[in-house]
């Protein structure tokens, strides 16, 4: 197992290299200003200025040989528009609020949609079981701003029970993972209740129900642990997706977070914020992913001797 | 970042003066006001954005300024007639030649960790902008001051170049500063926040993260509470302050909910008090009935510029120019009681009654049949246009508009929508080739006309027109160094504006309107929250009244 | 979202028989009997067919802006109301549901395009090659995928039909690659292709003639179930402004302008929200009746 995670972790380097190579091609593609924010035009000497000062002066491979070298000592630079501020800082205290938001999305989607697709499968075809469907694939169907807003205009405007916008109490962050788990949630509740299915047919919980186990248990200890590796399989991939795609969740609800900043920052063209947070993005994807095979070692050991 | 004032471009106007001069309420704060003042002298305000930089030298958007001259001692600010005022400096001398001015500071500044404020600070902090290692894009604000540009150009020498620049502490208390002309809107430019000091040690100890909450060190009305990045930022008032006895917020809570929905919800829900510009178009309507709803004249203009090599006829862009119905565009589209421009210079402006060309060719309703009989006088009109915007939300809408206008002139026009970066490199100047037609928008840096009609000049870094004539360069020159009485000065800005818009004027550009600033404010602090021409509020001034 | 695809893979993927023209037919027969299935089917040419004819069929030109008309609430002259252009939204929803499902399909079939072509050579060359190109695609999957389309579309500098579906495949064919791959590799060891090797067949031969046919059951599969998350991904881009030009729009873009207007005008966002509902609903009830229909191992189930 060990020795599986350090190699996993190993090969972490060869993806940020990628990532911080893409990227980089991609901002000079862009074209653009960092230093003219405004319709205001920048005199001559002071875009020299500045561009001596972020060393945009110097020929491209070395900026990106720089870069290279910024991030493997983790210093991902200051931002050019942001001024006095670095990357490091940025990320330290904006990235937190991203990853929370996207770890509650993630719990409220498995709190949540396990059980509603647990509790459809054992009563296939019943009223119970037609409801979470429903509910399930209108979840997964109705766009998140649509979610966020309806939320919004009910539960804060309307009844007054709970802020409209921002991440400091426990108040704010009741309403924004809502919005952004509710997708993932009707997913995980049909993948739940169609792998439950499957499970319930297999051989070995046919014979433990015919030794006379108890149902309760048989369930418990057997279907739901094999039912759950589908489940967490798409987790992982997910939780990447929350953290990196929750934009619209954060521009609607004021959350101080990583995703709207990405948007401002490829259109301010900050060169050193963009690529920082792409990087941090990556890494957030690859730990996720691996944090999804170490579960899924844990929860099915074969695969985990395969893999090591 | 996105400016706050980029994208009201969208919703701005101007009407009702008279809403900005309520009050009247001046360096005393309380007292002629009408209500009675609350108990708890707590707001909080949605500034709707992080302020970029809280570093006087760095900052270049409205929240940061605001923020600043709240926090920091100008020395001149603007009165509600937008004249100088003393602030930290007691008073001024101007030589007879226009070109030197010596100030002299109060005896009573201070800095919050007890340091007295000197002339030296401020002659460390506007060099230290205009160096070239600091890269301030504001530095260009002290090209006016003699060997500014030079050192801010510099590439070898600069210590001595620095030390050839025209500002000088002769004293604690006394600043000469020697500009390379007359500029008799030096005054003017000095309110602006980038003249403001910044306390040396600080600076130097902390480097880059001076401005952090922690270690700022500040000399006015307000301190730097708390700054929690893309969140919040608050103020606390500083009661050391020379005369914070005038001062009646205790506190200024400051949000940053970009999304002016999103704002306008929480404004609607209680949790802020004022919402400072950014609301959404789509929603004028309804909020112009709220009894919170509350707007100021801006000094800015919202225009359509031509590309004059592409459209050459002036009679095709005079009739371009007089099918636009502004007032449909203003009541339908940017809907915050704009005022319809009728030269480029924007009411509020000194000397506007004298400027102003009332233009023919900028019909408040449009005239299509004087449009059309115009047109028929082109004799190669261009009949295929590319109008490009900037897709901030707003700008499609009037677009929208204008191309249906045109379209009764038989003008074919595409409109194309590019990101904010790309569109400023892509209409240059010089503009690409592609551009017939571009909207931009431009707001006043200080309170003199010189700051939009210079930018027509032929080799202007901000003239996307490709309009060049001599004769308009040549009395922008003699303004900018003759030094000459205001009222000569008014003529000229009225010769500029008639070259541009009057009988014969070559109409490179259409003004569209004249911006204004509209917010939400709660009624127990709407007498005294205003908005000065700039988009400032001075919160000194502002108290919760029962 | 790129995850559902795995799940399709792990039904197809394992022992995908060699099918026969007969077994299209079977295919037909069973997705009928799915009465889910045929009605989004329906629903969904339906849809589709509203947004080919209504622009025609219209009294109203979908550009014309008529100020009088603005913002008016749904009646008997405009059945869903009109935009604050006074345009009639019955006419203006179509086309941007050309648009939004047109988008969807381009950047679903370029996704599978990239991932076919990847995943085929991959797996099909094998030995190094395969080795390498697995490589690389495990160090792509770390790509962000919004953040890369919206990179992408920065670089494009306007936004149109074709920059949205790159922007929208760009970094999000990985996942077909993959199964791609494993599909080809478990079928080259069918005896039906070691058979056509040992009498000599081209290379291009086995791979056009046996090899990707067979692969073309997962692959229609494949496209319903993409194509809610590109719709969905078309939406987001264009919620946060960075949607197609005007005078055009999408369903994202319209959810936008309504966003802003909801207060006062919530049929404006309400419209494309419940459009881009519908057609998520019946992509996944068309791509659940395709895989028992194509799949009869999961048939049982």
């Amino acid at each position: 197992m060990t020795k599986f995670v350090v190699r996993r972790l190993v090969w972490t380097i060869p993806v940020v290299l990628l990532v911080i190579l893409l990227t980089f091609t991609m901002m000079k593609q862009i074209g653009g200003n960092p230093f003219r924010q405004t319709e205001r035009a920048v005199p001559a000497s002071i875009q020299r200025n500045l561009e001596r000062k972020f060393g945009l002066d110097k020929p491209w491979y070395v900026q990106y040989a720089q870069y290279v070298r910024n991030v493997f000592t983790f210093d991902l630079g200051p931002s050019m528009v942001l001024r006095g501020r670095s990357v490091n800082a940025i990320v330290k205290e904006q990235f937190p609020r991203s990853i929370q938001l996207g770890g509650l999305a993630m719990l409220f989607a498995l709190v949540v949609g396990v059980p509603l697709g647990a509790v459809a499968a054992l009563k296939q075809n019943s009223t119970a079981d037609y409801s979470a469907m429903v509910v399930s694939n209108v979840g997964f169907a109705v766009p998140s701003f649509l979610v966020a807003t309806l939320l919004i205009y009910f539960v804060s405007l309307k009844w007054g029970l709970l802020p409209t916008s921002g991440w400091a109490t426990w108040r704010h962050k009741i309403l924004p993972p809502i919005a952004l788990g509710l997708g993932p949630m009707a997913y995980f509740a049909r993948l739940a209740r169609g792998s439950m299915l499957e499970t319930l047919q297999q051989d070995y919980v046919r014979t433990a129900r015919a030794k006379g186990l108890r149902w309760r248990r048989v369930v418990v200890v057997h279907v739901l642990r094999n039912s759950l590796i589908p489940v967490v399989t798409a987790a992982g991939p997910f939780l990447g997706f929350l953290i990196t795609g929750s934009f619209i969740i954060e521009t609607i609800f004021a959350i101080p977070g990583i995703g709207r900043y990405y948007v401002v920052s490829v259109q301010a063209r900050d060169l050193s914020v963009t690529m920082g947070l792409t990087v941090i993005l990556a890494l957030i994807i690859v730990v996720a992913n691996l944090i999804v095979d170490i579960l899924y070692g844990l929860l099915d050991p074969r695969t985990r001797e395969a893999r090591a | 970042m996105r400016k706050r004032w980029l994208w009201p471009a969208a919703l701005v106007a101007s009407l009702l003066l008279a809403v900005a001069g309520c009050g009247g309420d001046d360096e005393d704060g309380a007292g002629d006001t009408g209500g009675e003042t609350a108990a708890e002298q707590v707001i909080t305000v949605n500034w709707g954005t992080e302020p970029p930089s809280l570093d006087p030298g760095l900052a270049s958007d409205t929240t940061s300024a605001n923020i600043l001259l709240n926090i920091m001692d100008p020395l001149v600010k603007l009165d509600d007639d937008l004249e100088p005022v003393p602030t930290a400096a007691e008073s001024w001398e101007v030589s007879d030649d226009g070109t030197t001015y010596t100030f002299t500071l109060r005896d009573d500044l201070a800095w919050t960790n007890g340091d007295p404020v000197t002339a030296e600070d401020f002659a460390y902090s506007w060099k230290r902008t205009i160096s070239p290692e600091l890269g301030a894009d504001y530095a260009y604000q002290f090209f006016g001051i003699q060997g500014a540009s030079d050192y801010n150009g510099c590439e070898e020498n600069c210590d001595a170049m620095a030390d050839e620049v025209g500002v000088r502490a002769v004293d604690e208390r006394t600043l000469e500063v020697t500009l390379t002309s007359p500029q008799p809107w030096f005054l003017q430019q000095l309110a602006h926040h980038s003249f403001l000091a910044v306390h040396r040690p600080t600076v130097e100890q902390f480097g880059d993260t001076w401005t952090e909450a922690s270690n700022i060190v500040t000399n006015g009305p307000f301190r730097l509470a708390r700054w929690e990045h893309d969140s919040r930022i608050d103020l606390v008032k500083w009661e050391e302050w020379r005369d914070a006895d005038s001062v009646t917020l205790t506190r200024v809570n400051g949000r940053m909910i970009s999304d002016g929905t999103t704002a306008v919800q929480a404004f609607e829900a209680g949790e802020i008090d004022a919402q400072v510009g950014g609301l959404p178009p789509q929603e004028m309507q309804r909020l112009k009935t709220l009894p919170e709803y509350q707007q100021y004249p801006a000094l800015g203009t919202y225009y359509y510029g031509f590309n004059v090599e592409n459209i050459t006829d002036p009679n095709q862009r005079r009739a371009m120019a007089v099918a636009i119905n502004r007032r449909a565009i203003i009541d339908n589209v940017a809907q915050a009681d704009q005022l319809p421009a009728t030269g480029y210079t924007p009411e509020g402006t000194p000397g506007f009654d004298t400027l102003n060309p009332e233009s023919e060719w900028l019909p408040e309703e449009g005239d299509i049949d004087r449009a059309k009989e115009l047109m028929d006088q082109v004799q190669n009109p261009k009949t295929n246009i590319n109008l490009f915007h900037n897709d901030a939300p707003g700008h499609r809408e009037i677009a929208v508009a204008v191309q249906d206008m045109w379209k009764e002139l038989g003008l074919n026009v595409t409109i194309r929508a590019q990101e904010w970066a790309q569109y400023l490199e892509f209409i240059g100047p010089p503009p690409s080739g592609d551009v017939d037609v571009f909207r931009l928008g431009w707001i006043g840096d200080f309170v003199d006309a010189i700051n939009f009609l210079e930018m027509w000049t032929c080799r202007s870094g901000n003239n996307s027109t490709n309009y060049c004539d001599e004769n308009y360069d040549r009395i922008v020159e003699e303004v900018q160094t003759g030094n000459l009485e205001e009222d000569e000065r008014f003529d000229r800005y009225a010769e500029l504006e008639q070259m541009l818009f009057g009988s014969d004027g070559a109409v490179p550009l259409i003004p569209i309107y004249w911006y204004t600033y509209v917010n939400l404010e709660r009624e127990n602090i709407q007498e005294t929250f205003n908005l000065n021409l700039l988009d400032q509020v001075d919160l000194t001034t502002v108290e919760v009244q029962e | 979202m790129a995850v559902r695809e795995e799940v399709v893979a792990e039904h197809t993927a394992a022992g995908a028989p060699i099918r026969q023209s007969s077994l299209w037919r079977d295919a037909w027969r069973r997705y009928l009997r799915n009465r889910g299935a045929v009605l989004a089917a329906a629903v969904f040419v339906l849809l589709v067919l509203y947004c080919l004819i209504a622009p025609i069929a219209s009294p109203y030109d979908p550009y014309e802006v008529d100020f009088s008309q603005a913002y008016q609430t749904p009646s008997w002259a405009h059945p869903l109301g009109s935009d604050q252009f006074g345009r009639d939204l019955l006419t203006r929803t179509a086309l941007g549901g050309r648009i939004s499902i047109g988008i969807g399909f381009g950047a679903t079939i370029a996704i599978l395009l990239i991932g076919v072509a990847y995943g085929a050579i991959s797996g099909f060359v094998g030995g190094k090659l395969d080795d390498a190109l697995m490589r690389f695609l495990d160090a792509l999957y770390g790509l962000p995928y919004l953040p890369f389309a919206i990179l992408t579309l920065a670089i494009f500098g306007t936004v149109n039909f074709w920059t949205m579906v790159v922007a929208l495949s760009v970094a999000s064919w990985f996942t077909a690659a993959r199964i791609v791959r494993g599909q080809i590799i478990t079928l080259k060891e069918n005896d039906y292709v070691r058979a056509a090797r040992a009498v000599g067949a081209r290379w291009h031969r086995i791979l056009l003639r046996h090899l990707l046919p067979n692969t073309l059951g997962v692959l229609i599969i494949a496209i319903f179930l993409e194509l809610p998350g590109v719709i969905l991904g078309e939406a987001f881009l264009s919620f946060i402004g960075l949607g197609i030009n005007p005078p055009n729009a999408s369903w994202g873009s319209m959810a936008q302008d309504g966003y802003q207007a909801y207060r006062v005008h919530p049929h404006i966002i309400v419209i494309p929200s419940v459009a881009i509902a519908t057609l998520i609903l019946c992509a996944n009830f068309i791509a659940d009746g395709l895989r028992d229909a194509l799949d009869p191992r999961t048939r049982e189930t």
